[in-house]
C-alpha cells in the first residue's frame, strides 16, 4: 500500500494535461469506446446527461455543462457533436475542443440532435442512461430514426470508465487535495452551539476557494442516537457530539470521497471503541484490494470485522446501505457490496467505506478513496485515520 | 445541489397551506377522472414534490402519489433510515422504500379497484419509467397529464412571496459581494457558497463566466426553502463600453415587465441598448418563473410567447454570446406587479432598476 503525500498543494496548481496530453486522452476514450461499441454491434452512442447524471457527455467533452439536458452524438466513425439545452455552455464545450460541433439542445425540438443522427442512417443506437431519457426526446429519437433498434449503453459506458487513466489520475489526486482541505475546515469550526447548515456553509466556500466545482455531503451530528446522515438541519453542536461526514468534492469533473467523524471535544470510550472498529474494517478492506478482487470481496473483508466482534447485524440494510462505492465523472459508481460481482481492475478507483450505526456510538462515518495497483491499492487522501476531535468543544 | 438546509416551519408556511395545495391538486384530479395522480421528481428537479410536502429529494429520483381521495405517498429508492428526517422535514407521513418503481406502486395500488393513474408532466418523465409504471398495473389506465403542479406554482402565495423576498436579499448581496473587482473565479464562487448556503439556503448554483475582453460575470441561483431566485452581476467592468449597454438592456427590459408581458415584449425594450454590444454578438432576453428556475425554464413548452402573471415571481436575464467567444449575463428577480416589477434582488444600499 502506497499513502499519498502533500497532497494540499496539489488542489492549487493548474490541472495537469496540456493540449497534446488532453488530445491523448480523448483519443483513448475515443478507442476505448469505439472498441466497445464494435463488440456490442452500434453504430452510434448517445450520451444523455440529465442534471444530475452527467457523467457520460462529461467523458465525451471534458466540459462542464450548467444545462438541465445535454447530449452527445458519437458515431462509430465521423464528427462528434454535443449539445446542452443552456446556450451558456457553449463556449466553454467549444474551449476544449473535444466534439467538433456544439449546439442548443431545445427538448421540444431537438432537430440539430436528430438531423445529425438521421443523416447517420444507424441501425443499432446505444443511448447511455436511456433509462433517464425524458419522454418527449425519446420520441424525438425514435421518430427521427423508425427502423433503429434503440438499447442502453449505461453499462457500455460504466465499464469502458471504470479503469481510469493516468491523465485522469493525476485530476483524481487534485480531488484527493480538495477532499482533505475540505475536512480539515470542517474540523476546524466545530464548536458547540454552530449549527450542521453552517458546517455545510463553510466546507463549501472553503473547496470552492480550492477550485472544486461541485461537492456531495451529507452530515449527521449528536450522540449514539444517530442512525444515518442527511442534508445539514438547524441541530446545533452540543459539547460531546460526533459529527460525521461525507464529502465529495468535484474537481475537473472527478468526485472523490472521505468520510471521517469529529467530536465535539473529548471523546468518550463509545466514541473510541466505535472508531477503533470501524478503523479496523478500513484497513481490512484495504489489505483485500489488488487487482481483480471483486466489489464483493472488498465488501466482505469489512463486514466480517463487524461480525467477528458481534456486530454483524448491523451491515445489514436495516441499519447501512453500502461498504463503499466507485468514483471517477459519477460520484456514486459500482457499489462495493456483497452479492456484487463486479470486478475491479488495476487502476479502478472506489472509497472503502464501512459507515453505519451500532450501539457503540451511534452512526459511525469513516472511509478512504484508493486506487487499484498492481500489487494491492494505493490510498488517495493524505487525511489521517483517526478519530478527530475539536478542542473548542473541550472547553466548553 | 441540494446540500442545504431543510426545515419544515409552520410560521413560515401555515399548515392550512400545505392542505390547500394538496387540495387544489386532488380538486383537478377529480374533474380530470383521475384517481391516483404520480408526481417524479429527482435530485436536479424536484420542486412539484417539495411544494406539495417539502419533501427534498437530496439523492436519486423519487415519485410522490396523490390520490384523488386520500393522503399522499412518497415513494423512494433511498434507504427506510431516512424516512424519520423526511417526516420531520415534510407534510408527508406515509413513506415506502423499494428497488423499483414498478414494484413500488404496484404495492401502493394493490388492493385497490383499477381505476385511472396519471402521470403530471408526463413529458418530462424518463419514457424508461413510464413503461415500467404502465406495465406494472395490468388493468389500470394510465394517462399523460399536464403540468397540473408546475401551473399552481406560478403565482405565489402570501408565505411564499415573504420567503422569496428574504431570499432575495441574500442573493443580491451575495451577487454584489461575489462582483468585486479583483477576485478570481474560485473566490467568486466561495463568496456565494459562505454567504447563501450560510443563510441557510438548501441549494445554491454560482456560474462564472468570463467576455473575451476579460469581463467576468457572476450568475447566482439559489432555492431558499422551495422557492428559487437568480441574479447576475458583472465585475472589473473598466474600461468596456458594452457592460453599460448590456445593464440598460436589463433595466429597460425589467421597466417593461407586468402582466401579460412576454419575451418578446421584453426584448423589444432591451433591443435599443442591445444594438450597442460588440459587432456579431449574440444576445436574448427572456424571463422565467422562480418555479422553474431548477432547470432555468429549458424544459418550457413555447416559453417565448408565454405571458407574465400578475403576483408571479421571475428572473429577467439578458446574456449575449460574443464572437469572439465568451459569456456574459445580467439578470434580477422580481414580482411582478399591477403595474410593473418589484426587485427582491437588489442588495442593500444597490441601486436597480
Amino acid at each position: 500500500m502506497t499513502t499519498a503525500s502533500d497532497t494540499e498543494s496539489a488542489a492549487t496548481v493548474a490541472p495537469p494535461g496540456g493540449p497534446d496530453a488532453d488530445g491523448a486522452e480523448r483519443d483513448l476514450r475515443h478507442r476505448k469506446v469505439r472498441a466497445a461499441m464494435a463488440a456490442e454491434g452500434l453504430d452510434a452512442v448517445i450520451a444523455y446527461g440529465p442534471g444530475w447524471r452527467r457523467e457520460n457527455v462529461r467523458y465525451f467533452t471534458d466540459a462542464r455543462i450548467t444545462g438541465s439536458s445535454s447530449m452527445v452524438l458519437f458515431p462509430a466513425s465521423g464528427e462528434v457533436s454535443a449539445f446542452s439545452t443552456r446556450r451558456g455552455d457553449l463556449p466553454e464545450l467549444a474551449g476544449t475542443g473535444w466534439v467538433d460541433h456544439a449546439g442548443v439542445l431545445d427538448v421540444w425540438d431537438p432537430e440539430p440532435l436528430i438531423g445529425r443522427l438521421r443523416d447517420l442512417r444507424p441501425r443499432r443506437i446505444g443511448v447511455a442512461h436511456l433509462e433517464l431519457l425524458p419522454a418527449m426526446l425519446d420520441a424525438a429519437l425514435r421518430r427521427a430514426v423508425p427502423g433503429a433498434e434503440i438499447v442502453s449503453a449505461t453499462r457500455l459506458l460504466d465499464g469502458v470508465r471504470l479503469v481510469k487513466s493516468d491523465w485522469e489520475l493525476a485530476r483524481m489526486r487534485r480531488s484527493a487535495a480538495v477532499c482533505a482541505a475540505g475536512w480539515e475546515a470542517f474540523v476546524d469550526v466545530l464548536e458547540p452551539g454552530l449549527p450542521e447548515f453552517r458546517i455545510v456553509a463553510e466546507v463549501e466556500a472553503r473547496i470552492k476557494e480550492l477550485g472544486a466545482e461541485d461537492n456531495f455531503m451529507l452530515i449527521a451530528s449528536g450522540k449514539d442516537e444517530v442512525r444515518g446522515m442527511t442534508a445539514p438541519t438547524p441541530r446545533v453542536l452540543e459539547a460531546g457530539d460526533m459529527v460525521r461526514t461525507e464529502l465529495t468534492p468535484q474537481m475537473d469533473g472527478y468526485w472523490l470521497q472521505i468520510c471521517r467523524s469529529a467530536v465535539v471535544g473529548r471523546p468518550d470510550e463509545g466514541q473510541r471503541r466505535s472508531f477503533a472498529l470501524f478503523d479496523e474494517a478500513v484497513a481490512a478492506g484495504i489489505a483485500s484490494v489488488r487487482p481483480g478482487v471483486t466489489a464483493h470481496d472488498v465488501a466482505k473483508a469489512q463486514n466480517d470485522v463487524f461480525r467477528a466482534y458481534g456486530y454483524g447485524e448491523y451491515c445489514t440494510s436495516r441499519y447501512t446501505r453500502v461498504r463503499g462505492h466507485g468514483h471517477g465523472l459519477h460520484l456514486d459508481e459500482t457499489p462495493i457490496i456483497e452479492g456484487n460481482e463486479t470486478v475491479l481492475p488495476e487502476n479502478a478507483v472506489f472509497i472503502i467505506h464501512p459507515n453505519t450505526y451500532t450501539p457503540l456510538a451511534g452512526y459511525h462515518v469513516l472511509g478512504d478513496p484508493v486506487r487499484v495497483t498492481a500489487d494491492g491499492c494505493e490510498v488517495l487522501v493524505a487525511t489521517e485515520r483517526k478519530l478527530f476531535h475539536s478542542e473548542k468543544g473541550a472547553a466548553a | 445541489m441540494k446540500r442545504g438546509l431543510v426545515v419544515l416551519d409552520e410560521a413560515e408556511v401555515p399548515a392550512g397551506e400545505w392542505r390547500e395545495r394538496g387540495d387544489a391538486l386532488r380538486s383537478r384530479l377529480v374533474a380530470e377522472g383521475v384517481d391516483v395522480a404520480l408526481v417524479y421528481g429527482d435530485v436536479f428537479a424536484s420542486d412539484d414534490i417539495a411544494y406539495l410536502t417539502n419533501l427534498c429529494i437530496y439523492w436519486n429520483e423519487g415519485i410522490l402519489a396523490v390520490p384523488a381521495g386520500g393522503e399522499p405517498v412518497f415513494l423512494t429508492k433511498l434507504s427506510p433510515r431516512v424516512h424519520p428526517w423526511m417526516r420531520r422535514v415534510s407534510t408527508v407521513e406515509r413513506i415506502e422504500s423499494g428497488r423499483s418503481f414498478g414494484a413500488l406502486v404496484t404495492g401502493l395500488l394493490d388492493g385497490m379497484p383499477h381505476g385511472t393513474l396519471g402521470l403530471v408532466g408526463a413529458a418530462r418523465w424518463p419514457a424508461a419509467l413510464v413503461e415500467e409504471v404502465a406495465a406494472a398495473l395490468p388493468g389500470w389506465r394510465v394517462t399523460e397529464l399536464p403540468e397540473l403542479v408546475g401551473e399552481r406554482r406560478a403565482v405565489v402565495s402570501g408565505a411564499e412571496l415573504a420567503l422569496l423576498r428574504q431570499g432575495g436579499t441574500v442573493v443580491g448581496r451575495a451577487a454584489r459581494d461575489a462582483a468585486a473587482a479583483g477576485l478570481d473565479a474560485r473566490a467568486r464562487t466561495a463568496v456565494v457558497e459562505r454567504v447563501v448556503r450560510g443563510a441557510g439556503f438548501l441549494d445554491v448554483a454560482t456560474r462564472v463566466a468570463h467576455a473575451p475582453d476579460g469581463v467576468a460575470c457572476v450568475q447566482v441561483t439559489g432555492q431558499y426553502r422551495t422557492g428559487w431566485l437568480h441574479a447576475a452581476r458583472l465585475a472589473d467592468t473598466d474600461g468596456p463600453s458594452w457592460t453599460g449597454a448590456l445593464r440598460e438592456a436589463l433595466d429597460a427590459a425589467l421597466g417593461a415587465v407586468g402582466p401579460g408581458v412576454t419575451a418578446r415584449h421584453l426584448t423589444e425594450a432591451g433591443g435599443p441598448a442591445l444594438a450597442l454590444l460588440p459587432a456579431g454578438s449574440d444576445a436574448q432576453v427572456r424571463w422565467v418563473n422562480q418555479a422553474d428556475l431548477a432547470t432555468d425554464g429549458e424544459y418550457r413548452h413555447r416559453a417565448a410567447d408565454e405571458p407574465m402573471a400578475e403576483g408571479s415571481v421571475v428572473a429577467v436575464a439578458v446574456d449575449v454570446l460574443f464572437e469572439a467567444g465568451g459569456y456574459a449575463a445580467v439578470g434580477e428577480t422580481v414580482l411582478v406587479t399591477g403595474d410593473g416589477a418589484e426587485v427582491l434582488t437588489a442588495a442593500s444600499g444597490e441601486a436597480v432598476a
